[in-house]
């Protein structure tokens, strides 16, 4: 698979001015995207995410290490840039334009004119599901259609890599499902995307590969398979009593989400989902279903940054 | 030429854009509809009052007020949108989807300082125009004076313009070059006595009497004088179609275009590097 962005010991610092200390923002940090795949960029606030990405658009210079962008280390010149759909974090397009309007201004930064642009804004609007809102001013456009008026602008150019910071943020959940199914199709398409959000579900449900960053150091990178542990089983039971919640729990049966009889144990790795089965029988328990309980993103996501923060304290 | 008209083609761009943009700004809204009420104010009102008791000293004040207020005015409009049409994209953003174009640096600040000097140019036409159909209807005469200062009154603005754009590139917010850019007006205005304190200097002989004097020269060789490009004691007492004296409009041209190019290329090294 070909490499749509590499980092090689890409480090930034902040140089801090009169007695302020230096911010190491990036170490060494080695990232590979790959061509045609959604990438998650995770981290809490300060991380180095927002850096990361402002280096790959050469708004941001490192102070070591390199990048690539499908092969070029040119990174911030117009030929690369050529290549990059940009959507910054609460961007503000001015009220004063329509829909149709902004894409115009931003389509002939990159160069666009006559049928070619008028053929892209018609295609990136119908993507977005922008096309009834073209002739309207910004200032009636709710938040979500704003949002998507930003993916257009950095999709006006069909660009191979979209870069977008939190692209579903704040918005509702029907409008976040239909931002997910846009970067699905254009992953389909063969896009590169970078996502940088907090909002981990989002990425879980969209992202195939992930990688978590915590004080500039990039603490795990891989797909969501490599990365999400098989935790446990769970056994969805019918017939739970009073009395039998504390014999199981002795037994490594942990009673969750029980409703009157019915409730799901959770088997704990000292015994086997076939002694877990076992014990069911034995104590006469209705089985309805079993399933292996997958590590959530969520879960990974702070068990790593809570391993790197206990190591940053020893 | 390609090239060139490509080149040239993304700051028009932004340049528009800045424009549109600008002039939508309520506080330059507000300053111009100040300057209009005052010039209007100051040209007509006087008139339907009393117009057969007006005297030639009336008709001086007038001219005064008008020219003071395109001056005050016009600096205002001039220093506030050159401080802060870059800090404010940075500021909301719109500075990262711009430059994440095929959009180079010195681009993108070709386009933003264009798009100020449409707004200033524009601004400078609305209140000249109201001033020069003022004269005229008042005296009959057309003022083509008035043309030729409205001209250097730009060049003198474009200095001003391009040097507080400078300072606005390597600020994050508008206040610093507001600051600064009222900081040259006035002492761009005061050079001729900056060569004064200079002449008096270094008659003490003390050594900070002589830095004084150094200073004040030094000063004067670096600062451009803005009070070249007034016309305004011959606006007030002179006719109103009379050719310019004792200025060359060329050389002020020049003059003015070369401070502007050098106020521009600061703002460029500033700005090829900056971070954001």
């Amino acid at each position: 698979m070909s490499i749509a962005i590499q980092t090689s010991k890409l480090t930034k610092v902040y140089e801090g001015s009169f007695r302020a200390q230096d911010v190491h923002a990036l170490k060494e940090l080695d990232l590979t995207i790959n061509q045609g795949e959604i990438y998650g960029y995770l981290g809490p606030n300060g991380s180095g995410k927002t850096t990361t990405i402002k280096m790959m658009l050469g708004l941001l210079f490192p102070t070591s290490g390199t990048i690539e962008i499908l092969g070029s280390s040119h990174v911030g010149s117009a030929s690369v840039k050529r290549n990059i759909g940009y959507l910054p974090e609460g961007a503000y397009y001015p009220d004063f334009l329509k829909g149709e309007e902004i894409l115009e201004y931003y389509g002939k930064l990159y160069g666009l004119g006559g049928k070619d642009l008028r053929r892209r804004m018609a295609e990136t609007l119908e993507l977005v599901g922008m096309t009834h809102a073209r002739k309207r001013l910004l200032r009636g456009y709710s938040k979500g259609m704003r949002q998507r008026i930003g993916l257009a602008q950095a999709l006006i150019s069909d660009p191979a890599i979209l870069i977008l910071d939190e692209p579903t943020t704040g918005l509702d959940p029907i409008a976040r499902k239909e931002i997910r199914d846009i970067l699905a199709n254009l992953r389909d398409k063969g896009k590169t995307l970078l996502i940088s959000s907090h909002e981990l579900l989002e990425v879980e449900l969209i992202c195939d590969r992930v990688g978590i960053l915590f004080e500039g150091v990039l603490q795990a990178q891989g797909t969501l398979d490599e990365l999400l542990q098989q935790r446990d089983v769970t056994v969805d039971v019918d017939g739970v009593d009073d009395a039998a919640v504390s014999k199981l729990a002795e037994k490594g049966l942990q009673v969750e989400d029980r409703v009157q009889s019915r409730a799901k144990l959770r088997v704990a790795s000292a015994i086997t989902a076939y002694e877990a089965l076992e014990l069911c029988r034995a104590f006469d328990l209705k089985l309805i279903g079993v399933a292996p309980r997958r590590e959530t993103l969520e879960e990974l996501f702070v068990r790593i940054v809570g391993a790197a923060q206990s190591t940053r304290r020893q | 030429m390609g090239a060139f008209i490509d080149f040239f083609r993304g700051p028009w761009y932004i340049a528009v854009y800045t424009y549109r943009e600008g002039i939508r700004k309520k506080t330059l809204i507000g300053f111009l509809i100040l300057s209009l009420l005052v010039i209007f104010g100051a040209s007509f009102i006087s008139s339907y009052l009393d117009p057969t008791s007006e005297t030639d000293i009336d008709l001086k004040l007038i001219k005064d007020i008008c020219v003071a207020t395109i001056s005050i005015f016009g600096v205002l409009i001039t220093i506030f949108i050159s401080a802060s049409v870059v800090p404010g994209e940075i500021e909301n953003k719109v500075i990262y989807t711009i430059l994440s174009k095929p959009v180079r640096r010195i681009q993108y600040l070709l386009g933003k300082f264009i798009g100020a000097q449409l707004i200033i140019i524009v601004n400078l036409l609305l209140m000249g125009v109201l001033f020069f159909a003022a004269l005229y209807m008042r005296q009959g005469i057309l003022p083509t004076l008035l043309l030729w200062s409205m001209l250097l009154t730009y060049f003198e603005f474009l200095i001003i313009s391009a040097f507080t754009f400078a300072v606005s590139c390597a600020s994050t917010s508008a206040v610093v070059p507001t600051i600064i850019g009222l900081f040259i007006y006035i002492t761009g205005n005061l050079t001729e006595f900056l060569k004064d304190v200079q002449n008096r200097a270094g008659q003490s002989g003390k050594w900070f009497d002589d830095a004084i004097g150094w200073i004040a020269n030094a000063l004067y060789q670096v600062l451009p004088n803005l009070q070249n490009f007034s016309l305004k004691t011959q606006i007030i007492n002179g006719q109103p179609n009379d050719p310019p004296t004792d200025v060359l409009i060329p050389n002020l041209m020049a003059y003015g275009t070369l401070y502007a190019v050098f106020g521009f290329l600061l703002a460029w090294v500033i700005f090829w590097r900056k971070e954001m």
